[in-house]
């Protein structure tokens, strides 16, 4: 009896994933049935997603604009100056190596006046020899076929040089020689040295005199410890003829401006998402007490309340994602057209997510309520 | 078999003398103090048709729903195949619904916004069943029924009978062993009434039991036994 009955009722449950299968197609069909309702939930959906990237993700995005110009090196360098005298020799970068928190270091002898070789009454330029193991950060190549007897211009000092290829010699106001091997990009934080020609000294034994010591933070909140350990590791002679330099103001600057448009872009965000999440729950609760008649009927055909939950929420989720995708290329496009920075992958998948989080969040309170649809009263005719 | 339904495990054996479905000593009221039904008893034993009858608001479609277990009854206890069901979780007599019965509303109760075939396939999303099958069961009934609409059509664009006989599909579907029908031909022509009973009669016939609340005489007449109300 019992086994002829299974077999007449063919009643063997689905496995899981073939259950999660039908629910999605059945939500799916469902959105689809209901155009209107649909179109306004992904709209809402999608116009959250333009307001918030043509809003706060301008903000983000001027602010990473902002933020990333304050972070390059030369906002997180300190430039340690040692006049004559001051005992600062080449031998501090093995100590300044024992420093966390450091990304790059380099240690520059005093200027002294070069010429073309070929020009020896041509424009003087000043020629720094240089320390230190990362030099390639420079443009200097890490291996040099001749240690410490080429030399590397800017492109500044080779025109004064009249050596616009790189190619020469130079020759110092103390008779040394040196060939031209190459160009360096100057970078910000030795903006002051131009125009810079430097002699790489690979095979320093730590006893040469160095006039400057320019350290990199690895990050802008870290330059003033970093400062102060430099100083402590510097071992000069007179302390007095030591100087340091540094961008403090502009780390602090930094973490204001970093402060003030994160709370700006939060709030914005919070109010944007409260408004959709209000609208969507008032478009869906609509579409439930319409539908509470459909909602009925599959109560007294055996959906249980687990499933018609998860019907409308997967409905709410499929459609929330069509806008989240719909305002995302909209968003992309309007600040495109205008010219301003895009927010960045991150931001823009932020948001997508919690656009979703927040239909799904704003659908629980209508799902319930057409769970607790009572067949009896929904489907009697009077 | 309600083993099955309820833990989703083995089948148990059911005596052939223990009816299919039963109502034992069964009180419901909407309000405190006025039952709609007081210690009401009956027994819906396989292979027979039953009509309740009865003049209107003596509470036939609320035992229909009690019977349906839609509705908790204030004491007494539902049994189905010699099982008490009335207290079960509503998730377990949501899967006894969709596993075990069949219902046939009034006025179709179809969702206007999905096609014919949608429909008669509706409740094999809530048993788990495969969905090519359903179809391909539901297409047969269809053709069964004479339901002479593509099956892609929506129930607004068929009249009152084909939307009672696409009704009638879907609760076929599942192949019930209990299918309640509230009303079934009361917005029928005399022919479309006349198969939607012989219909009904016709699954009493397999071995299940089936109730009927109608006010016809002739629908009555055509069950095996009337209970009046």
């Amino acid at each position: 009896m019992a086994a002829a009955t299974a077999a007449r009722s063919g009643t063997a449950r689905g496995s899981p994933m073939r259950t999660f299968a039908a629910v999605v197609r059945e939500a799916y069909a469902s959105a689809k049935s209901q155009p209107v309702a649909s179109a306004l939930t992904m709209l809402m959906v999608a116009g959250m997603i333009v307001t918030v990237m043509l809003t706060t993700g301008r903000a983000v995005a001027a602010e990473q604009s902002v933020l990333s110009s304050i972070d390059s090196a030369g906002t997180r360098s300190i430039v340690v100056r040692a006049d004559d005298g001051a005992g600062v020799t080449s031998d501090v970068l093995d100590r300044i190596a024992g420093v966390e928190g450091i990304e790059w270091a380099a240690a520059f002898s005093s200027a002294i006046d070069a010429t073309n070789t070929l020009v020896p009454d041509g424009t003087r330029v000043p020629v720094r020899f240089a320390y230190g193991t990362s030099l390639d950060r420079l443009g200097i190549p890490s291996a040099s076929p001749l240690p410490g007897a080429l030399a590397y211009a800017s492109h500044e000092a080779l025109e004064k040089l009249g050596l616009p290829e790189a190619v020469g010699g130079i020759t110092l106001t103390t008779g040394a020689d040196f060939a031209v091997a190459g160009i360096i990009t100057t970078p910000e934080f030795l903006a002051s040295f131009e125009p810079v020609t430097l002699v790489p000294q690979p095979d320093a034994t730590g006893d040469e005199v160095v006039n400057v010591v320019v350290v990199i933070a690895a990050r802008p909140d870290l330059v003033s410890p970093v400062a102060d350990a430099t100083l402590s590791v510097l071992a000069a002679d007179d302390p007095t003829k030591v100087t340091v330099q540094t961008s403090e103001a502009l780390a602090q600057l930094r973490a204001l401006i970093q402060g003030q448009l994160g709370s700006f872009s939060r709030g914005l965000v919070l109010v944007v998402l409260t408004i959709t999440g209000t609208l969507v729950a008032i478009i869906l609760y609509g579409l439930v007490m319409m539908r509470r008649r459909d909602f009925g009927r599959r109560r007294a055909l055996g959906a249980t309340r687990g499933l018609i939950i998860g019907l409308l929420l997967t409905q709410t989720a499929l459609l929330a994602v069509g806008g989240a995708v719909l305002g995302t290329l909209i968003g992309t496009i309007g600040l495109a057209a205008t010219g301003d920075p895009l927010p960045g992958l991150l931001f823009v998948m932020a948001t997508g997510i919690l656009a979703v989080a927040t239909a799904i969040a704003a659908a629980i309170v209508p799902a319930l309520t057409a769970s607790r649809r009572e067949p009896i009263s929904e489907l009697r005719v009077p | 078999m309600l083993a099955a339904a309820v833990d989703g495990g083995s089948t148990v054996a059911v005596h052939p003398c223990v009816p299919v479905l039963e109502a034992r000593d069964v009180t419901f009221g909407y309000a405190p103090g006025t039952p709609v039904l007081d210690r009401w008893s009956a027994a819906f034993p396989a292979g027979s048709a039953t009509a309740l009858t009865g003049p209107s608001g003596r509470g036939k479609s609320t035992l229909l729903y009690l019977l349906g277990l839609m509705l908790h009854p204030r004491s007494g206890e539902i049994l189905v195949d010699g099982t008490p069901v009335a207290a079960l979780r509503d998730a377990a007599r949501a899967r006894l619904r969709a596993d075990l019965f069949g219902f046939v509303f009034q006025d179709a109760a179809l969702d206007q916004t999905r096609t014919v075939l949608d429909n008669v396939t509706e409740t094999a999303l809530y048993r788990g069943a495969s969905r090519p099958q359903a179809r391909e069961a539901a297409l047969g009934l269809l053709e069964r029924f004479g339901v002479d609409v593509p099956p892609h059509r929506k129930p607004g664009q068929v009249s009152g009978g084909q939307a009672q006989r696409i009704a009638l599909c879907r609760a076929l579907l599942n192949a019930p062993r209990v299918l309640l029908a509230d009303e079934p031909t009361g917005n029928l022509d005399p022919v479309t009434s006349e198969l939607v009973v012989g219909a009904l009669r016709e699954h009493a016939a397999t071995g299940a039991a089936v109730v009927i609340v109608t006010h016809s005489p002739d629908v009555a007449a055509a069950c095996d036994r009337e209970i009046r109300l």
